[in-house]
């Protein structure tokens, strides 16, 4: 057979693939019954995985202050109430989506990534609500190669309503379904060839250069060691200093001791090294001089924030960096942001109005108890050994996790009678169990539609491998004088 | 305190070696060469030297060079400290010298392989940890990947933008004139090929906030100059460049190259205190001074310096140099020689030649009526300054 002639049949067999997932199109999944109403335990769970700490979820006193006047469920929880179990529901014959990966997995596409989730929450939901939600196929795109490989993309939306066949919001999930790509020879050269360089360079290349220590600075890398920032504080005069001195120049006194560090700060300047590339540092990285909340100024580096929004006078906060065994570093990164208790209003932001940005730790424990509480039981978020097998480092947050934290950062910022109306994200880098996700946002937009103050905020989730999440999301701020 | 030896000595005698970026010979030999060009501008010869001066990074020792020379006793013989910093040192220090009767012919050289062997621009990578107070001050900063010159200027740099909204553009304006000098300059690396602004703003990034051409050159090559008494030097072949007065400054909390923990970062108070010294010395003013080799490793720090020596107000550089006071035919001509960014970098003394040329009315971007010259040595560092002037 020639190679054209492989083509051609294999073109034929994807049109053929294609005109089978195009005919789903359309075609509805049997409804969805939530297994249980929309109820304060699960809301509970949820909010305690998330960190969300708003009131109107959990306080019934609280609650009936705000603007429902009863408790509610977080808006991020949609699409949580209709998920099965860790049961397996037997699966719906109907369902245009599982018809279609079905397909797709016949024909060698077994491999399925997330690639945009876009949410919609009409109105807040209250205790006792039954959900069903009918899943509907909308969108199959043509053979697409990406750098994962080639495949289909599958758009799936589903429809929400309540008790009463009320529409209450609308989820759509966009995945793609692909074969894994091969590396092609220049990229598998290339490869071989980076291997064989870093293999050349020498080991004390390959680990930061280490500090010299004299006797009375050793008290400032032993703090790094037992995770404490130490000044250098007189014991005569109580003058702080850094770098260290011998002598207090000030009072005059040999008796100098340290202060521990609060590990507030405020950058004060910074840079962005590129060239020469130094083998034992990880690009890009900044390095910051930071004013440390007691006075005295630290070079350090600033972590856990894409450079772009690295600015002087940011808020920071310290972190110890051990990633080398041998040298734990002091570092910063962006202060976590405090929970607003007041309610912003429409007519106090501004387009443009930037938020601060929010570090957050991707661990074990939110990223399954995140899983657990958005009944999501894929093996990938609870079970390390099926983590590696997937080829990722460790656990894998879950898409609702990400989702409930991107809800809770906005919802933070704006304050507790806010609502987060919409979500429309892209899903880039996994977040990694280990690693940070750093999220930012900023006002695209402010409309009042139908009487009520909606604000559009770009929003970004990075963490070390690029970006997790990058899209926009919808917010309604209550208008006019403060009640 | 004026200095008791202001305007009674002079610089002699120049001599440079070529400037490139391999020289194919020893440090030795470029000092050598330089210091007998110099010797020999002055019309003085190797017996009469009995002084000499040294930047301590230099590695040419100077029983070495007196070796190679002819030089067979000396009665002077010392070091300053700080690298490019001790540019103006060596003078300062020369002109003590002379003017004491330590000595009365004193050489002071600067000669390097800086391109083709000891790359300052490689970054300080392999430094082993012995517990010398030089090595525990870069233990505060080398951990943290801040390893080249060029990165720790540059966080001065990102401070002054911020306080006073300069701009990558306004350090590039330091970088075009400096070329534009260069162009016209046969010594120069750079002769015949100035820039422009726009490639200035393409020029790939160093250290953000630093372009490749915010950056002076590495260079190898070497620089000399012949100190004496201003009355010894008026019976010598070349018209002499009278050392009105060379000081040096170092202050509080003074750092190498990292001084960050000052109240301020954006001035350069070792550099104000040597504008004070030499304004004090002389009785001139910023208004006296007719041009000026201001220190160019790095673009940024040009603005500052123009600041100290009060030939703008703070943070108003930017625009002192945007309205072309800074080029050929402006209220400031500076760094006609191209400066380190468009000549060569040795250190700042090649800028000490120039600045004795343009008192002679022999640089190749001559301005007219030239009394007095201001010369800088290195920014971020313990540094030094002098002003050259006509014999009147």
């Amino acid at each position: 057979m020639t190679s054209e002639g492989t083509r051609k049949m294999s073109n034929t067999n994807e049109d053929k693939l294609l005109a089978q997932l195009q005919a789903l199109i359309g075609r509805k999944s049997a409804p969805q019954q939530a297994r249980d109403p929309v109820n304060q335990p699960s809301i509970r769970n949820w909010c305690d995985a998330i960190g969300e700490e708003n009131p109107i979820y959990t306080d019934p006193d609280a609650a009936a202050r705000s603007p429902y006047g009863e408790v509610v469920a977080p808006p991020a929880m949609l699409g949580v109430w209709t998920l099965a179990g860790n049961i397996p529901r037997l699966p719906d014959p109907d369902c245009p989506r599982s018809c279609a990966m079905k397909l797709l997995a016949e024909a060698g596409y077994r491999s399925t990534v997330g690639a945009n989730t876009a949410e919609h929450y009409s109105r807040a939901l209250k205790l006792g609500e039954q959900l069903s939600g009918t899943l509907s196929l909308v969108e199959v795109s043509d053979l697409k190669t990406t750098g994962l490989g080639s495949g289909y993309f599958l758009t799936a939306l589903t429809e929400f309503t309540n008790q009463q066949g009320e529409a209450v919001g609308s989820w759509k999930f966009r995945t793609f379904h692909f074969k894994p790509r091969e590396l092609t020879d220049e990229e598998r050269a290339k490869q071989q060839a980076r291997k064989e360089q870093l293999a050349k360079i020498p080991p004390h290349l390959r680990v930061r250069p280490r500090p010299a220590v004299m006797r009375e600075t050793a008290f400032f890398w032993e703090g790094c060691q037992a995770r404490e920032l130490r000044i250098q504080q007189c014991g005569g005069c109580g003058r702080l200093s850094h770098p260290p001195v011998v002598r207090c120049p000030q009072c005059g006194s040999y008796d100098l001791r340290y202060q521990v560090a609060s590990g507030k700060a405020k950058l004060y300047s910074f840079v962005e090294p590129v060239y020469p590339p130094m083998p034992f540092m990880r690009y890009p990285y900044i390095v910051g001089l930071v004013e440390l909340a007691e006075g005295t100024r630290l070079l350090t580096n600033i972590v856990h924030c894409p450079p772009e929004l690295v600015k002087i006078g940011m808020d920071l906060e310290l972190v110890f960096d051990d990633t080398d065994p041998e040298l734990i570093l002091p570092m910063f990164r962006p202060a976590q942001p405090v929970r607003n208790t007041v309610t912003r209003r429409f007519e106090d932001v501004a387009v443009g109005e930037e938020l601060p940005l929010w570090p957050i730790d991707v661990s074990t424990r939110l990223v399954v108890g995140g899983a657990i509480a958005t009944r999501d039981f894929e093996d990938i978020h609870h079970e390390v050994a099926a983590a590696k097998r997937a080829g990722l480092k460790d656990l894998l947050m879950n898409v609702f996790t990400s989702n409930g934290l991107c809800s809770r950062y906005l919802s933070e910022w704006a304050g507790p009678d806010a609502r987060v109306s919409g979500v429309d994200i892209r899903l880039g880098t996994p977040n990694v169990v280990g690693d940070t996700m750093t999220l930012s946002a900023a006002i695209a937009d402010k409309q009042e539609v139908d009487g009520k103050g909606v604000i559009t905020l770009s929003l970004r989730g990075s963490n070390s491998l690029g970006d997790h999440v990058t899209g926009s999301m919808t917010m309604e701020l209550p208008m006019g004088a403060n009640k | 305190m004026v200095m008791s030896f202001a305007g009674k000595t002079a610089i002699a005698g120049i001599g440079a070696t070529d400037f490139s970026k391999n020289s194919g010979r020893s440090t030795l030999r470029l000092a050598v060469e330089a210091c007998e060009l110099a010797m020999k501008d002055a019309g003085v010869t190797p017996d009469m030297i009995d002084g000499m001066v040294t930047y301590a990074h230099d590695n040419n020792n100077e029983i070495d060079v007196c070796r190679s020379l002819g030089v067979d006793k000396l009665t002077h013989f010392s070091l300053v400290h700080h690298s490019g910093g001790a540019a103006c040192g060596v003078v300062h220090q020369a002109a003590m010298a002379v003017a004491s009767g330590a000595c009365n012919y004193c050489l002071v050289w600067r000669a390097f392989n800086e391109r083709s062997e000891e790359r300052f621009g490689a970054g300080v990578q392999e430094r082993p940890p012995a517990p010398t107070p030089m090595e525990v001050d870069f233990g505060w900063s080398s951990p943290f990947g801040l390893l080249t010159p060029a990165s720790w200027v540059a966080m001065f740099a990102q401070r002054y933008m911020h306080e006073y909204g300069a701009t990558s553009e306004d350090f590039g304006r330091v970088a075009v004139a400096c070329r534009k000098h260069a162009a016209n300059n046969p010594a120069a690396f750079f002769y015949g090929k100035p820039i422009t602004l726009e490639e200035h703003q393409a020029s790939r990034w160093i250290v953000k906030p630093l372009r490749l051409l915010d950056c002076c050159q590495e260079s190898d090559g070497g620089q000399a100059l012949l100190i004496t008494t201003l009355d010894r030097a008026r019976h010598l072949k070349s018209v002499p460049a009278v050392i009105s007065s060379a000081v040096q400054g170092s202050c509080d909390d003074q750092q190498m190259m990292k001084s960050y923990y000052r109240q301020s970062i954006t001035g350069i108070p070792e550099m104000k205190l040597c504008a004070d010294q030499l304004y004090a010395d002389t009785g001139l003013s910023a208004a006296d001074i007719q041009a000026a080799v201001l220190y160019d490793h790095f673009t940024p720090l040009v603005l500052p310096q123009l600041e100290e020596f009060g030939f703008c107000k703070r943070g108003e550089a930017r625009d002192f140099i945007k309205d072309g006071n800074i080029e050929l035919g402006g209220r400031l001509p500076v760094n006609t020689h191209g400066g380190q960014i468009g000549e060569a970098y040795i250190h700042g003394l090649n800028g000490v030649a120039e600045g004795v040329r343009l008192v002679r009315g022999t640089s190749t971007n001559q301005p007219a009526n030239v009394d007095h010259v201001l010369v800088t040595a290195a920014t971020a560092v313990p540094t030094s300054a002098a002003i050259l002037s006509r014999d009147s």
